[in-house]
């Protein structure tokens, strides 16, 4: 569907849906890159209601056109609408969720526009100076405040299953050893064998039941430039499970710019988690952080596998995929190899 | 023939430095510069694609061999990238087989085996990995 063509069917849609609003238009549409995922466009939706006109700033994600993610959209949509308006997240509001194909030609939502911030690139994470400790320090208290939400009542937990606290870590291992064994087109000695290990191994169950966003680290977050996270996107592998699922996540190697020293190379790892166990009201725990960590390189690379062959087979064309199915993955198994040969017998 | 390695290196280091760059705040600008990273990358990969399965298969084949596995994956018609990754990945699916087995054992056999299976793992992975590419005219 070509840009207008889109911009006149989503004014059409948002009039009818927006209480009150007549003579609706788009005034500008673009896609934003990244997100492959799903198509993303940033929307100036202007309107009347009854006090007066109005400019709405909208994020739209459309699903693509053979997606066959139902699922998760109804997920990051009511993970979304969970965070929303709670201990200061800096969450944008869910507005409309659509399953029916008719309105845009594929499922779709819309949130609302925060207007201000950036993401900033892990592979540049230096260019967050000199406001690196002020992001650290709000990167860590959110990521402490996402697993403080309540659950039980939430709409994520209308949408999702809620495991029990000493199954966690199978569900999450299961789910990604089976879309590594699904998706991956080549053998994975690295990953099986870490998989292994994984069970071997479990971690203690979960200090509590938290919220898990999924997918919280640099690259999904907006900052202002001038010190301030502005904004926490891209919920869709948001589910119920161990906080320490997105610890692990947010602080992988990958996203640290190679920074060691610094947690997610933002916060010195100490101040880090004490800012994470006040956010949380989690004890930090080495032993199910060093499982967690080691399952993050795991997930990693089913995601990695996963879009590697969704652009080898041609369902999705976006250069990201082939990156990621190349760069980062060779990058994550060098990682797991790093760690695990040591433990059984091999010289770093 | 032409310096294949060369030529990616230039094309990309072009969409990169010249392509992306006029395509800003357009949806494809994020497409050329991807693209153009990459085809850095592959200029690298294509030079040490052969050298590298080549290792992996030797590596591979002995390991079994340490295992005491009788190899029935035939060695490649020649050295076509694409022949020796079927070689390589028919022999990688051994390796986790005798893997998965070595770590059912508690002997010091095993465990060495194991360990040499894991430096092997850990050298591949080193091998595998391309080098970030710099691109210090596109960031000035």
């Amino acid at each position: 569907m070509l840009e207008t063509d889109l911009a006149e069917k989503f004014a059409a849609y948002a009039e009818a849906h927006l209480p009150g609003a007549r003579n609706a238009r788009v005034d500008s549409i673009h896609r934003i890159h990244g997100g492959a995922s799903r198509q993303t466009y940033s929307i100036d939706l202007a309107y009347e209601d009854a006090t007066g006109p109005k400019v709405k700033g909208l994020i739209l994600r459309r699903d693509p056109p053979d997606s066959l993610i139902d699922t998760e959209r109804r997920v990051e949509f009511a993970a979304i609408k969970s965070a929303y308006g709670q201990r200061d997240l800096p969450v944008p509001e869910a507005l409309f969720l659509e399953t029916d194909q008719a309105a845009l030609g594929a499922p779709f939502f819309v949130m609302g526009r925060i207007e201000s911030g950036e993401p900033l690139n892990p592979f540049r994470i230096d260019t967050v100076e000199p406001h690196r400790a002020a992001i650290g320090e709000q990167f860590f208290r959110h990521l402490g405040s996402i697993a403080a939400l309540e659950v039980e009542g939430s709409a994520l937990a209308a949408e999702t299953e809620t495991p029990a606290a000493d199954q966690c870590w199978r569900r999450e291992l299961d789910y990604w050893t089976n879309e590594i064994r699904e998706n991956a087109l080549t053998p994975q000695p690295v990953a099986e064998a870490a998989i292994r290990h994984l069970e071997r191994h479990p971690p203690p169950p979960a200090q509590r039941l938290s919220i898990v966003h999924g997918d919280y680290r640099t690259g999904n977050y907006l900052q202002d430039g001038e010190g301030r996270m502005t904004a926490i996107l891209d919920w869709e592998m948001a589910h119920i499970g161990d906080p320490y699922e997105d610890l692990a996540w947010a602080t992988d190697l990958l996203w640290c710019g190679n920074d060691q020293e610094r947690a997610a190379g933002l916060l010195p790892w100490p101040e880090a988690i004490a800012v994470w166990q006040e956010a949380s009201g989690c004890t930090f725990d080495p032993a199910a952080f060093e499982w967690w960590s080691l399952f993050a390189h795991v997930k990693a690379l089913g995601i990695w596998v996963t879009s590697e062959k969704a652009f080898a087979k041609g369902e999705n064309d976006d250069p990201i995929l082939a990156w990621s199915g190349w760069f980062t993955h060779a990058a994550h198994e060098l990682m797991l190899a790093m760690r695990l040969g040591p433990k059984y017998g091999a010289g770093a | 023939m032409s310096d294949i390695g060369m030529i990616l290196d230039r094309i990309g280091r072009k969409l990169v430095t010249e392509v992306a760059p006029k395509l800003e705040g357009d949806y494809s600008g994020g497409h050329a510069a991807m693209s153009g990273l990459m085809s850095v990358m592959a200029g690298e990969a294509w030079d040490n694609a052969a050298d590298r399965l080549v290792n992996e298969i030797a590596g591979l084949r002995g390991l079994l061999a340490l295992g005491g596995k009788a190899v029935t994956v035939e060695a490649s018609p020649g050295v076509k990238i694409s022949d020796l990754t079927v070689e390589r990945d028919a022999l990688a699916r051994d390796l986790i087989a005798l893997q998965e087995s070595l770590e059912a054992r508690e002997d010091d056999e095993a465990r060495d085996l194991n360990a040499k299976i894991w430096m092997h793992l850990m050298a591949t992975a080193m091998a595998r990995m391309p080098s970030p590419p710099d691109f210090p005219d596109a960031e000035e």
